[in-house]
């Protein structure tokens, strides 16, 4: 008797949860045709609609401006990374070179000492996935609970991360530095994942997502449904929250991607050194007695490194904009 | 619920299992038996000729039984650091660490670093050059042995020297090289550039060194700090105050900064007087100017002396935290004063051995890597000219035992002379009075002059 | 800024709307005793937070409160490393630099973005999408690069500036004493004018279409409509971005660092900004003791600065 019941709330709950969805995408669609029938009809009679202005000219090239503000230093490293060393160290900074290298500085990216490039590539890949990742599911779960759960330490937990926020980076290096020494944890790349798993910000924004994404209605039905918190979590939450996941981890993703203070101090192995660690040591290298200065690598590397970003910006682009906006949308 | 647990369990493990491990590696490496001298050791230092690789090859090679672990730390300034909060951790620290020669002080005072004479280091005194020899002393005992060093020189782009009229070869003396910067800054280059900034710094030991000056002297606990007062040191402000105020030297460039290869590579500097190192730094950093730079002896104070300097200059030093100490020892050994020290000479380090510098092969023209150099010195004997510098006998000259610090704030002090905000005098006393303030919080009884 | 005010400003993407209120009062369940069930969900997190930000945080108190000489060793000696602070003159002047990198570089990275949003979501735009996303792009460039780029570009001698200079007979230095605060804050406004800007845009995503279409009708200009409408919707995600630039403007350190070399004169002290100084007392300096000092009243300062300006909006909405 009471599994049938059960049977029956977990179908009815998941007609409504259906139904949800459905409603969400229609409202979506009508959106956009809506829009589309708007703008053919702007642009036939001239009626401009607030929710659908015609496009503008002058509107167009002043924020144009301010686009090539934003672009043109990937021009620049575009361009120097097709430079010998020689060119770069003798002309003009967004014009060609007298040869066109960047192949060469390509291979060579990749086979200079031994190929440790491709080394420190697959490390920075590492701390992605492990850190990044890691930190993304740390702050899915976390963001739910203080969404969701009044639990006795919610308004401490609360206070204490928001402080820590303002407590510069620098003041916890030392510290923390120490105490991964003595765990004996620098110089691995534990040292690298394990800081990395935190991301306050990514806490934030999914403690704000799961509050707008996730009805307490529906968890309260799955809860008399006798589904335990977690299978409640995976299978009901969880897809609610998929917006916001790509959206924290691509916040998280960059973070570590990019980041830099923290394996400066925890590591000094350089065959676990990411990215930006290896091209800085580089870019330092001409600055060392008897060093051979190798600023077209430095740039060519650098061109490397934040391929995969763009791509993955770009690429994703429909999921995170949408993970914004969706975080947004209200009823 | 479960599974995640099970699996964050697992990652925790997982964690502690690869903290364990690599506690457990460097415990085993540093464990082994002294008498044998074998087991791993670790090696932290910088790279500059590539060439660490193939010498730590040849190393195991001959001393079956023992490995070496290299880490490129980076530059020295980043290995430094990364020695002292290691030490300061407790943990951590590597086997053997390079440092540049003025470095090592600072850690052997803490007591991070081995006096190297129980190993009978005290007996090459005779056999390294005298310069960096006795930079890594303190306390009259070695607790490093050098591994290179940089005798300064006066290196030239004979191309604008012979368009400005100045026949480079004939400068034996700071004021000749007074009398050749009005020339050059005639032609619109500069005869070199001093920003006042903390790379500066070596240069300027070096130089007031040269002058005979004494700036600091440390005695135990008691540091005396005698910045302006000196005869040495006024000897140095005079001269740079009248570069500085006559416009002579390039003031707005920073060495090791891409302008300054630049400037390098397209004449704008026309000198620089830099240790012995410097070839290699200029054949990357200046290939334009390739057949035209020169080295010659660095100019005299005073006419008809032979007084050279250091600048820069790196030793190797075994970690008080070793507990290989034995392999440590027969590796810095091998690479200083050993066969090492001949494959790193050949691969671009300036070496700091007599026995290196006097033998043949090290100013032999027809080997490979002199052929490049000289090729690029316009067929000059490039090591010839080097290591009559090395040879020459130079006074001794102390650092503090704070040199990093001292480093840094070099740069904060004396910068603002060379943007003519304050006099070079001023600034100098700005920077005693810095440094007199840090040896005290450091705990020295700071006498300032 | 660091890597983790990048992280931060975003935050306010999924900001809820100060004017709507998506929590209902129902929907906590075992209200009246002790839901322990939270930590389900939570314990991982603070776990591992425990350990990467409390126990360091606490234990640089601890030590604030020591101090280390190479002659004498490490003693205990109270306040005195605090005391010391607040007569510290290169401390104050590295804090003036950075309060006023914040009062001028915040307010216009935040009007910029702010234009920007307007103008995208005005839907005036030939283009839309390609202007998001480009000027999202600089977000992804590591703050070690940008600044490397922008540092080549600034060269009054060899960058694009030196080239501008000798096409207009010109002689401007951006890397001079006097601009370089400003140079620097051009890096990090071309990092996250961006990022910001799309903060703001989401946040005006939220507005539904039937408030324009009433305006519409009731005969709003445009002008107004922004006014009205669009910039009150902005506040709630200006809190965020505010709080979040303050505190990522105080610890400005990679941008300088990296700089340091390619500035002429030594223009970049070793205790340009609080951050710098720290680090530079820790690691050069010997000093960890009196940087970890430092770093707690930095922090301090930038949580009550932080707190003045905006936080307590933010602490509502977050009840």
């Amino acid at each position: 008797m009471k599994r049938m019941q059960e049977a029956q709330r977990s179908v009815e709950f998941k007609e409504e949860m259906r139904k949800a969805r459905k409603a969400e995408a229609d409202r979506a669609r009508r959106t956009i045709s809506d829009e589309k029938a708007e703008r053919r009809r702007a642009a036939k009679n001239g009626f401009s609609n607030p929710a659908n202005p015609s496009r503008s000219i002058a509107l167009t090239f002043v924020c144009a401006l301010f686009v090539i503000y934003c672009l043109f230093p990937f021009l620049y490293l575009l361009v120097n990374s097709t430079k010998t060393q020689a060119d770069f160290t003798s002309t003009f900074g967004l014009g060609f070179g007298k040869s066109f290298a960047l192949w060469d500085n390509l291979v060579t990216v990749f086979t200079y000492q031994d190929g440790i490039f491709g080394r420190w590539l697959l490390n920075t890949v590492l701390y992605v996935v492990l850190g990044a990742g890691g930190a993304t599911l740390l702050a899915i779960m976390g963001g739910y609970a203080l969404a969701k759960f009044r639990f006795p330490g919610r308004r401490l937990c609360f206070a204490i991360i928001i402080g820590s926020i303002s407590v510069p980076g620098i003041a916890l290096a030392v510290p923390q530095f120490l105490l991964f020494a003595k765990v004996g944890l620098t110089n691995t790349p534990w040292s690298m994942i394990i800081p990395s798993l935190v991301s306050t910000f990514g806490l934030y924004l999914m403690w704000i997502f799961s509050d707008q994404a996730v009805p307490d209605e529906l968890l309260e039905a799955a809860r008399v449904d006798g589904a335990g918190e977690m299978r409640t979590f995976f299978q009901i939450s969880l897809p609610l929250l998929a917006p916001g996941i790509v959206t924290t981890a691509l916040f998280t993703i960059v973070a570590t991607w990019n980041n830099y203070f923290l394996p400066l101090i925890m590591l000094k192995d350089s065959n676990w050194y990411p990215l930006t660690i290896g091209l800085n040591q580089w870019k330092d290298q001409a600055s060392t007695a008897g060093g051979q200065a190798i600023q077209n690598l430095v740039i060519t590397g650098s061109l490397v490194t934040i391929i995969p970003l763009v791509v993955a910006f770009l690429l994703l682009q429909k999921y995170w904009q949408s993970g914004l906006a969706a975080g947004a949308v209200k009823e | 619920m479960r599974n995640s647990k099970k699996t964050l369990a697992a990652i925790v493990a997982a964690a502690s299992l690869v903290g364990f491990a690599a506690c457990g590696s460097s415990a085993d490496s540093t464990d082994a038996s002294t008498e044998n001298a074998t087991g791993q050791i670790v090696f932290w230092g910088w790279d500059s000729g590539n060439s660490m690789k193939d010498i730590i090859k040849q190393f195991e090679k001959a001393n079956p039984g023992i490995t070496v672990k290299f880490n490129n730390t980076g530059t020295a300034n980043d290995t430094s650091t990364a020695l002292s909060n290691a030490i300061a951790a407790g943990n951590g620290a590597p086997d053997v660490v390079m440092l540049e020669d003025p470095t090592v002080t600072q850690f052997a005072v803490t007591g991070g670093l081995v006096d190297l004479s129980k190993f009978g280091a005290d007996s090459y005194k005779s056999d390294f050059a005298q310069g960096p020899w006795n930079k890594v002393q303190y306390d009259s005992k070695p607790y490093a042995l050098p591994i290179d060093s940089g005798p300064e020189m006066f290196f030239y782009n004979k191309a604008v020297f012979d368009k400005a009229g100045v026949d480079a070869a004939q400068i034996k003396t700071w004021d000749d090289y007074y009398a050749a910067a009005k020339k050059i800054r005639a032609t619109g280059s500069y005869i070199t550039n001093v920003s006042g900034g903390a790379n500066d710094y070596q240069p300027f030991t070096a130089q007031a060194w040269q002058a005979g000056a004494q700036p600091w002297k440390v005695n135990g606990d008691n540091i005396t700090i005698n910045m302006t007062k000196d005869a040495g040191m006024q000897k140095y402000i005079a001269f740079q105050q009248k570069l500085i105020d006559e416009d002579l030297i390039d003031t707005k460039t920073t060495n090791w900064s891409d302008d300054w290869n630049r400037e390098l590579n397209d004449g704008t500097l026309a000198s620089l007087t830099i240790g012995a190192w410097m070839p290699v730094n200029l054949i990357s950093g200046a290939p334009d100017q390739a057949g035209n730079w020169r080295v010659a002896q660095l100019p005299q104070w005073k006419s008809g002396e032979e007084v050279s300097a250091e600048d820069g200059g790196s030793a190797l030093s075994i970690v008080s935290q070793s507990k290989n100490q034995a392999a440590a020892y027969k590796f810095i050994d091998y690479l200083t004063h050993g066969d090492g020290a001949q494959i790193m000479a050949d691969t671009g380090t300036f070496p700091s051995l007599k026995s290196i510098l006097s033998s043949k092969e090290f100013v032999d023209p027809t080997t490979a890597s002199n052929k490049k150099t000289n090729d690029y010195f316009g067929g000059q004997n490039v090591n010839k000219v080097l290591s009559e510098a090395a040879q020459r006998p130079v006074t001794a000259f102390q650092y503090l035992p704070y040199n990093p610090y001292a480093q840094n704030a070099y740069g904060d002090e004396i910068a603002k002379a060379y943007t003519k905000e304050i006099s070079l005098e001023q600034a100098m006393q700005n920077y005693a009075k810095n440094l007199a303030e840090h040896g005290k919080q450091q705990g020295y009884t700071v006498t300032l002059k | 800024m660091s890597e983790q005010m990048v992280d931060r400003s975003a935050v306010a993407a999924q900001q809820p709307s100060t004017t709507a209120s998506p929590r209902k009062e129902a929907g906590y369940v075992h209200r009246h005793r002790a839901d322990w069930r939270g930590w389900k969900f939570m314990w991982p997190f603070a776990l591992v937070f425990v350990f990467v930000f409390v126990v360091p945080i606490v234990y640089a108190v601890w030590i604030s409160f020591f101090q280390n000489r190479m002659i004498g060793g490490t003693s205990f000696v109270g306040l005195q490393n605090y005391s010391r602070l607040f007569v510290d003159a290169q401390f104050w002047s590295s804090v003036g630099r950075v309060a006023l990198f914040t009062v001028v570089q915040v307010p216009i990275m935040l009007f910029l973005a702010g234009v920007m949003a307007l103008a995208l979501d005005s839907l005036k735009l030939h283009g839309t999408k390609f202007f998001r996303i480009s000027t999202f792009l600089p977000y992804a460039v590591p703050a070690v690069v940008s600044t490397m780029i922008w540092g080549f570009v600034y060269g009054s001698k060899y960058g694009l500036v030196g080239s501008l200079n000798d096409v207009f007979g010109t002689n401007i230095d951006v890397l001079k004493p006097s601009v370089l605060l400003a140079a620097i804050g051009n890096i990090n406004t071309w990092e996250f004018t961006g990022y910001n800007m799309l903060i703001f845009y989401s946040s005006l995503s939220t507005i539904p279409h039937a408030l324009y279409e009433a305006a519409s009708i009731d005969g709003a200009s445009e002008w107004q409509t922004i006014r009205r409408i669009k910039i009150p919707e902005l506040r709630g995600s200006l809190a965020i971005t505010v709080i979040f630039s303050i505190i990522g403007s105080f610890q400005l350190f990679n941008e300088p660092s990296v700089l340091q070399n390619m500035v002429p004169g030594n223009a970049i002290t070793t205790y340009y900004t609080p951050n710098m100084y720290a680090y530079n007392l820790s690691f050069a300096g010997g000093q960890s003791n009196y940087a970890a000092a430092l770093a707690i009243v930095m922090a301090v300062m930038t949580m009550a600065i932080a707190y003045m300006v905006q936080l307590k909006s933010m602490k509502e909405q977050m009840k």
